[in-house]
């Protein structure tokens, strides 16, 4: 089997003086390379604290979580950022671009942190842009560009290291419909180069783009089905 | 185009400016203040220093153990160089010279032009022991010959015109009151470097003294010389060794010597740790190199907190940054590096700022500190200079970098900073910390002028007002009772005298001993001095029993005035009268600081003497300088040729206040500036506070609370912070302060209000500081701050 991720029990627990919230409890899941899997769910059901644990950006209190046949649960912080910045993309809501780096800096940060020469770098980095409608706006800084812009940025710079994986946090929460929907285009033809891609939304317009959806209600799995079954 | 990591620290420079100009304010005056702390340690420690023989250089001192306990000093028997030459094949050069303020001024003659110089007797190894390169002459030879003279190039330039033509010629010079002698200039040297420990003009052959002083040729182990003997050790001599040998030399010599032992002391050492208390060298000028050090290293801390304080505060607004990074595979260590970077570099920034600020203060504190200082660009300065900045920018950024790259990246992602207890407190510690050293500073400011008014203000037993003296030279110097009965007739002048020497000690402790004087079975060291008639009158030395030195005592007459120390420590009864070492006691004055007030009043003694090196003149008040130009009509009468320099007595005794007056007054700088720098950082502190807690603001606001309250709730906070600091800092000062306070045998007592004054002054200033951005927040319309929510 071609497993992307396989999560077995997986837990997450949230503890403040007074209360302890179970996020997640026992969560298993498998994805498989190639796949595009949508999480649903509604709020505080647990689907970004499940991106967050399957893009090691936190550790689980419980069960095992392997990534690329590998098992990370017991990963140290050093192991963990070793592996998102060769294999991992993101992409949130709010676009997390740094605001005092321009488009190409927020782009080529990636290749930065895996070493890439300053050639390479740029040759990727225009090539990327060039895809994504982006290059005239390389020198802008996030705040010059509109919400659909901005986003289209984090998805240039999720994907400008090519990783097999591509983590996408609610990508249209903050957008307009149009550039909403040119950005799930092109999660979509990323996903269908070959980039796996595990979307949570509250949508079901976008989970439609997914070729699988895996529904959760207080932190546990409630049910998963494919898009022939939505 | 900048370089990546600049580029984004301009970035964010740009984006939070007055973060910036505050980090690069504080950190450029704290840099600057260590900058220049810098340049006086090393000019301190730069003093006698220069001599090539450096670390083989040492000065042979005496321990020497008597009733109150070990005294130290630099004082040897006259002929122990040659001694040591003989005994210790350890020895390469060795070197007898007079100390340097053995003598008042010689007057010089030649070619119609008069001088007076700074003269010191050395042994002909002098010029190969010490570095003073010779223009003139060959340092192995140019002391051979007994009338020889060698002169410092700028006193050869004053009589012959050049150091080369003075070569030969014929010197007249004449020691106090002995005959005019004639020297042939053998040699002429550089000159003394400022940074030396002893300056002086001219030098002559030991050989010369010896003679004119009849002093035997054999050397007599029991005599208490007031002489110093330098030497060099061979190379590859064990110092360690050789100071044993030494130690165990005088108990083989002589009986009398016991209780006496000799050692060497590094030359280079003697500036800094001149200091000893009961044969243990305990420090000297070194405590104020420390002390300083120490200063420096306070304000670069207090600034470093600022750089701190402020960048955590504003983490809230860069904590999503990391997070983003984190995501994108930025390792701890990675983040650690740019946040080190940032700090760095902002450092880096503030030692330019910092330089240019030093190339502006740094005459008036040369001025200051009596040192002309200067930035020369060599690779010291420039190294330390680095070496701050790059200490200061990691020790500032240590704390922001490893506190921002610890957060969980999923955590900081929405853009929230987790708020940990251990966080505020570290913020808060380290407000109290700014505020506690502050406060210290404060505390030392007013203790510091407390004892120094205290100083001006103790009765001194003798009266400095409007008394001066010069040196006596030429007739002036051969027939003084001639010359003071002229003084006497000015009109203006109260009463005139003279001294062999000086009146006032300018080092305290630092000086000989003295001689002993015994009574009914009791030794006790004293303080010997010789004067003329008249002199109790001149300086005001109150009379408590018998009479002052009447005219009925020839001048050579064996009569002397004691003070009631010595009455009191040989325990006598009547001492009017008594015969005290062959010389009969006609007086006893009442006890006086000739020291400064560090040390405790000493016996002491005046004999009667009809020499007078120097010459004291009491003026009648409020005609000064009409007196003083009679003076200089009578001087250059009497003395054709020399002009009258003048010193006020009250002068000598602000200059044994020197180093404390100019401790006060860094002080007051570096308390100002410490608060400067604390204030500046407890303003950004205020400001990212009323930033955070402006939707609170706008809601408090909007449910009725008035300005008032809103600047009190936003004052109220930072005002405990800076209480705490207090309560921590004032037993501190007091226990560092009562320290310093020690040092002075007579001391000001504590008074609540030093206290009560520092407190008040750091909350003041903290207050005003904070309520300037708490009233700017009270004053925010709420609509805004709940609409920006």
């Amino acid at each position: 089997m071609n497993l992307m991720i396989k999560t077995d029990n997986l837990e997450k627990v949230y503890r403040t003086k007074e209360v302890q919230t179970k996020a997640l409890n026992h969560v298993s899941l498998t994805v498989e390379r190639g796949e595009f899997v949508a999480i649903m769910g509604p709020s505080g059901c647990g689907k970004s604290t499940l991106l967050n644990l399957l893009g090691l950006l936190d550790e689980p209190d419980g069960g095992s979580l392997q990534l690329l046949g590998t098992e990370t649960s017991r990963y140290s912080e050093r192991q963990r950022a070793e592996l998102r910045k060769r294999s991992l993309g993101f992409v949130f809501q709010s676009f997390n671009l740094i605001d005092e780096l321009t488009v190409f800096e927020n782009v080529e940060l990636p290749l930065r942190y895996l070493g890439v020469g300053a050639a390479e770098r740029r040759q990727r980095v225009e090539q990327v842009l060039e895809k994504m409608q982006l290059l005239h706006r390389r020198n802008h800084f996030p705040l010059q560009l509109s919400g659909g812009q901005q986003q289209r940025v984090a998805v240039a710079r999720a994907v400008v290291n090519a990783p097999p994986l591509l983590l996408a946090d609610e990508p249209t929460g903050n957008l307009d419909s149009a550039s909403g929907h040119d950005v799930l285009g092109l999660l979509t033809e990323l996903n269908e180069a070959g980039t796996t891609v595990l979307m949570v939304t509250h949508s079901e317009h976008d989970a439609r783009y997914a070729r699988r959806v895996v529904r959760l209600l207080d932190g546990q799995v409630v049910l998963e089905n494919s898009r022939s079954q939505f | 185009m900048l370089p990546y990591p600049l580029l984004l620290i301009y970035r964010n420079f740009k984006r939070f400016k007055s973060t910036f100009f505050i980090n690069l304010i504080g950190l450029s005056t704290g840099l600057a203040c260590a900058l220049l702390i810098y340049l006086w340690i090393s000019d301190e420690r730069s003093f006698d220093r220069y001599h090539a023989l450096d670390g083989r250089l040492y000065q042979v001192m005496e321990n020497h153990r008597t009733a109150a306990g070990i005294e130290t000093q630099g004082g040897t028997m006259p002929l122990l160089a040659e001694a040591l030459r003989r005994e210790m094949p350890e020895i390469e050069l060795v070197a007898t010279t007079t100390p340097v303020p053995f003598f008042d001024a010689f007057s010089l003659a030649a070619g119609g032009r008069h001088l007076t110089g700074v003269a010191k007797y050395v042994d002909p190894a002098f010029f190969q022991l010490f570095s003073y390169p010779l223009l003139v002459g060959a340092p192995a030879t140019v002391l051979q010959d007994k009338h020889a003279i060698v002169l410092s190039a700028a006193l050869a330039t004053k009589l012959f015109g050049s150091p080369q033509r003075s070569l030969g010629k014929a010197v007249q010079w004449q020691m106090m009151t002995d005959s005019t002698q004639t020297s042939l200039v053998s040699g002429v040297f550089t000159g003394v470097p400022r940074n030396s420990s002893e300056q002086f003009d001219l030098v002559l052959p030991f050989a010369l003294f010896k003679d004119r002083m009849q002093m035997g040729k054999t050397i007599k182990w029991d005599d208490d010389g007031p002489f110093n003997t330098y030497l060099a050790l061979k190379e590859g001599a064990d110092p360690a060794q050789f100071q044993a040998k030494l130690a165990g030399l005088l108990k083989t010599k002589s009986a009398q010597a016991q209780g006496r032992t000799l050692f060497v002391r590094p030359f280079g050492a003697a500036y800094l740790h001149g200091t000893y208390e009961n044969g243990v060298a305990t420090g000297g000028r070194i405590t104020y190199v420390r002390l300083f050090a120490l200063i420096a290293g306070l304000i670069l801390v207090i600034a470093s907190i600022n750089f701190m304080n402020l960048f955590t505060a504003k983490a809230s607004r860069r904590v999503k940054e990391v997070g983003i990074r984190k995501a994108l595979g930025a390792s701890r260590a990675a983040l650690v590096g740019q946040y080190l970077t940032e700090s760095v570099v902002m450092a880096l920034l503030a030692l330019v700022v910092a330089v240019g600020l030093v190339q502006l203060v740094l005459p008036q504190f040369g001025a200051l500190t009596g040192k002309p200082l200067a930035l020369r660009w060599e690779w010291p300065l420039v190294g330390a200079g680095l070496a701050l900045a790059l200490g200061t920018g990691l020790l500032a950024g240590s704390y922001p970098a490893f506190y921002l790259s610890g957060f969980q990246p999923a955590t900081v992602l929405k853009g929230k900073l987790p708020t940990r207890a251990g966080d505020v407190w570290t913020r808060q510690g380290l407000v109290v910390l700014q505020f506690t050293l502050s406060v210290l500073f404060i505390v030392a400011v007013v203790v510091v002028n407390a004892q120094l008014a205290f100083v001006q203000r103790q009765p001194l037993g003798y009266d400095k007002a409007h008394v001066l003296h010069f040196e006596a030279a030429g007739r002036a110097a051969r027939q003084p009772a001639a010359f003071l009965a002229e003084v006497k007739k000015l009109p203006g002048v109260v009463q005139a005298s003279g001294i062999v020497g000086g009146f006032l000690r300018k080092d305290s402790g630092g000086g000989p001993p003295g001689p002993e004087v015994s009574w009914g079975g009791r030794r006790v060291p004293v303080t010997a001095q010789l004067g003329n008639y008249d002199l109790p009158e001149t300086l005001g030395l109150h009379l408590v029993a018998g009479h002052s030195f009447s005219r009925q005592y020839r001048a050579d007459s064996a009569v002397i005035l004691v003070n009631q120390a010595l009455v009191a420590s040989l325990g006598m009864p009547n001492p009017v009268g008594q015969r005290l070492d062959g010389a009969r006691i006609v007086g006893v004055v009442r006890d006086f600081h000739l020291e400064s007030l560090h040390e405790k009043i000493k016996p002491y003694l005046l004999r009667l003497e009809p020499q007078a090196g120097t010459i004291y003149v009491k003026l009648q008040p409020g005609a000064e300088q009409a007196t003083i130009a009679r003076l200089q009509q009578l001087y250059a009468a009497y003395n054709p040729g020399f002009t009258l320099d003048y010193t006020f007595l009250d002068a000598d005794y602000q200059a044994q206040y020197v180093a404390e007056g100019r401790v006060a007054v860094l002080a007051r700088y570096f308390a100002g500036l410490a608060i400067l720098i604390s204030a500046l950082g407890l303003l950004g502190l205020a400001a990212f506070t009323a930033e955070r807690r402006r939707k609170e603001i706008g809601i408090r606001k909007a449910l009725g609370a008035s300005e008032l309250g809103i600047v009190w709730l936003l004052t109220g906070s930072l005002t405990w912070l800076v209480v705490v600091a207090i309560v921590l800092a004032l037993p501190l000062s007091y226990l560092l302060m009562q320290r310093w306070l020690e040092g002075f045998a007579y001391r000001v007592a504590w008074q609540w209000w030093y206290f009560a004054a520092a407190g008040l002054g750091a909350l003041l200033v903290a207050w005003l500081t904070v309520s300037v951005q708490a009233w700017r927040a009270a004053r925010r319309n709420p609509v805004l701050s709940l609409r920006a929510e």
